[in-house]
């Protein structure tokens, strides 16, 4: 009986491994223009950028092999460094301000909506469209002393002390006067992400939880957050591996200066490969930023797989 | 009859054949920075392109340009990877055409550009080892713009020696008005004034520096770093100095808020456009020190202010290139840049404060080149980013030019004993 009743399925896995394995050929032609676009375009160029990196290249003719060398120089190099703690702070700044900051915006807009909410919706993401030069290029406007928006204010209202702060030269402050820039820019996209899901949450749980007494902010808390784990989870690596990779507001806004209070890794790598003519620092540059970008990418999921599974 | 018309026509179908190959233009492309647009800056620029498509009908010239950066930046990138070069491009001579030649990407036209006319100065910047590569119709040096209504009003007198720059600032602070725009948010505006304080401690310093002959952080340095840091906590420079870029530091001139700038010649077409400000603006050489100068005020620093050489690719059009290049040098496309030097002999100046800064060119014994542009481009970003580090108070500027000198050391080899 149980014989009778396996033979058929048996023959039916081989039958579809058969069937599978005459269309194998047909898959691996199908994939081929993919993995050949992948191949060209960024498995090449990583191995390049690793081999590189071991060598003294200006780019422009022979190459010597100098080994770990360049890695060495950059961890003793006062802009490297400044230039790794400032994406560390950026990217953990990030996290902090800009995704509690696109949360409170985007449950406020989908719990409280009314007609004002798609005219919000497309304020809050108007940012995102600007290009990155022209949202530097604001942020000078703003922040510039003598004739910015905020001096020029502040002069005209008599708040001297405001008029004379150096937003832009301090270097205390140029750091934060970008932040502040970016944090506009860079919140309109975790904005509609984020409400598309919250968006996504059926109405009678809403309802449920109404009647059970969790209103308001218990309800974002107790209901809307949760669900929201793995947006925010992307959210947040997003934001670690942009920060990890910045390069535009600061540069065109203060190119990386003054001094290096705004340099980030971006930027070391931008001067040391074309201002610098020195393609092996910058290839090296590269690869950090490489390791980095891939390190917390799969540590972020990691652990949000780990807590999961401790959940379940 | 039958057999003529044929004849005929297959002379007819040949001649047309034949005709577009013929007729088929010599294609030039050129990138540059200079935008050929309506601004005064890129009046030459637009000059050149027009008049040179209209004066060689049968060249077909693609200029591309790209904005200074960007220009820049494409230059290099296509220059490393060896294909899709310009026949053609701007440059400003110095070591960074020098690096292009080395590597064997630039087209050796000496024996076409020898015999043009031309300053030596302009000349040397496009002359990389004994071979020209290109031309240089406009040359820039550095001096100091004066406002000179400003000083009328406060009873002021044009600074004749360093140590009179303290005086004159003293005064115009108490005036409330910043004595010094500089532009050092953008880095390089900080360069020309360095490049001057070291000139007078120290003479050719930089150009013993630049053989390892001498170190970054020695004496002229160091001096220079110090009398600059010295003066920027002093307020010479205004609250905000390293909030200000380029532009903002000639907004402060053109408005009268700024008495002195030190910076390139390229600036006087703007200071003498009346649509751009109503100042009085004037152009001086940069003084020396009252006692113990090594320098002297006719030791003056600059560069070509516009340049072009032309690249390996275009070695099977050379006569078009060189029709190009004779033609970047000729008085019919200089005459219509409104500010800048012209090397071009018997182009003048077309307003009185590029006249007086030809007349300071005129007068100048040597002509140190822009040190970002002449040291290999490997430690010229770095010292940019030192001198800028000097308009920080916390700054130990013989600090900075040891850790300066540190680099040079590591790229350009140590001080020879």
């Amino acid at each position: 009986m149980s014989q009778s009743m396996v033979e058929p399925s048996a023959l039916a896995g081989r039958r579809r491994r058969a069937r599978d394995r005459g269309r194998a050929p047909f898959v691996l032609l199908f994939l081929l223009p993919a993995f050949l676009f992948l191949a060209v375009f960024l498995y090449y160029p990583i191995e390049e950028t690793f081999r590189i990196a071991m060598t003294k290249s200006t780019g422009m003719g022979s190459e010597a092999y100098v080994g770990f060398d360049n890695y060495a120089k950059l961890f003793v190099n006062e802009e490297f460094l400044a230039g790794l703690w400032h994406v560390f702070g950026w990217a953990f700044w990030s996290v902090l301000i800009q995704l509690p900051l696109a949360f409170l915006v985007a449950f406020s807009l989908t719990f409280y909506a009314n007609k004002l909410t798609g005219p919000l919706r497309s304020i809050f993401y108007l940012s995102n469209v600007l290009p990155s030069a022209i949202t530097a290029m604001l942020g000078r406007f703003i922040f510039a002393p003598k004739f910015g928006v905020i001096s020029s204010l502040a002069t005209g209202l008599g708040w001297k002390w405001l008029g004379s702060v150096d937003f832009l030269g301090n270097k205390d402050l140029a750091f934060w006067s970008v932040f502040t820039i970016a944090t506009w820019a860079y919140t309109g996209f975790p904005i509609i992400y984020l409400m598309a899901r919250i968006e996504q949450i059926p109405a009678e749980l809403r309802e449920a939880a109404e009647l059970d007494g969790a209103t308001g902010w218990r309800y974002a808390w107790h209901i809307v957050l949760p669900d929201l784990n793995y947006p925010l989870r992307i959210l947040a690596v997003l934001c670690t591996v942009g920060s990890l990779k910045l390069f535009d507001l600061p540069y065109i806004m203060l190119t990386g200066g003054p001094g290096n209070a705004t340099v980030t890794l971006g930027i070391t790598l931008y001067r040391h490969g074309f201002i610098n003519w020195n393609y092996g620092k910058a290839a090296a540059v590269g690869v950090v930023i490489f390791l980095l970008s891939l390190g917390f990418t799969v540590a972020q999921f990691s652990l949000g797989q780990s807590r999961e599974g401790e959940k379940a | 009859m039958k057999k003529r018309s044929v004849f005929a026509l297959t002379i007819l179908a040949l001649c047309l054949i034949a005709s577009p190959l013929s007729a088929q233009k010599v294609k030039l492309s050129v990138w540059a920075g200079d935008i050929p647009d309506d601004s005064p800056d890129h009046a030459y620029a637009k000059a050149l392109v027009t008049g040179f498509q209209a004066k060689y009908p049968d060249i077909q010239l693609d200029y591309v340009g790209l904005g200074n950066d960007g220009f820049k930046d494409k230059l290099k990138v296509t220059m490393a990877s060896g294909s899709g070069l310009p026949d053609i491009f701007q440059t400003w001579g110095g070591s960074v055409m020098g690096g292009y030649a080395d590597a064997g990407q630039l087209l050796d036209l000496t024996a076409d550009l020898k015999s043009i006319p031309g300053s030596a100065a302009a000349a040397q910047a496009v002359t990389w080892k004994g071979k020209i590569y290109g031309v240089a119709p406009f040359f820039a040096v550095a001096g100091l713009f004066v406002n000179e209504g400003i000083f009328k009003d406060n009873n002021l007198k044009v600074p004749a020696t360093v140590e009179d720059f303290e005086t004159v600032c003293k005064a115009l602070l108490a005036k409330g008005i910043q004595p010094f725009a500089c532009g050092a948010k953008d880095k390089w505006p900080t360069l020309a004034l360095y490049m001057y304080l070291t000139n007078r401690f120290g003479g050719d310093a930089s150009a013993r520096a630049a053989t390892r002959r001498l170190a970054y952080d020695s004496e002229p340095f160091v001096k220079a770093a110090q009398l600059y840091q010295k003066w920027v906590k002093a307020g010479y420079f205004g609250d905000t100095p390293l909030g200000e870029g380029y532009g903002d530091a000639q907004t402060l001139m053109f408005t009268g808020k700024a008495a002195m700038i030190v910076s390139g010649s390229w600036l006087s077409a703007n200071f003498a456009s009346s649509e751009m400000t109503d100042q009085k603006i004037g152009f001086y050489a940069f003084p020396a020190l009252k006692s113990g100068s090594v320098g002297k005020v006719t030791d003056l620093m600059g560069m070509t202010d516009i340049g072009y050489a032309a690249s390996k690719t275009a070695a099977s059009k050379k006569d078009a290139v060189v029709k190009f290049l004779k033609y970047a040098m000729s008085s019919e496309a200089a005459s219509a840049e409104p500010g800048r030097i012209c090397s071009v002999p018997g182009v003048k100046a077309k307003n009185s404060i590029t006249g007086q800064a030809s007349a300071v060119f005129g007068g100048a014994k040597t002509v140190t080149f822009w040190w970002d542009q002449d040291l290999p481009p490997s430690v010229t970003s770095p010292l940019n980013d030192t001198i800028q580090s000097f308009f920080l108070p916390d700054t130990d500027v013989k600090k900075a030019l040891s850790a300066y000198e540190a680099l040079v050391t590591e790229n350009m080899g140590p001080v020879k004993k």
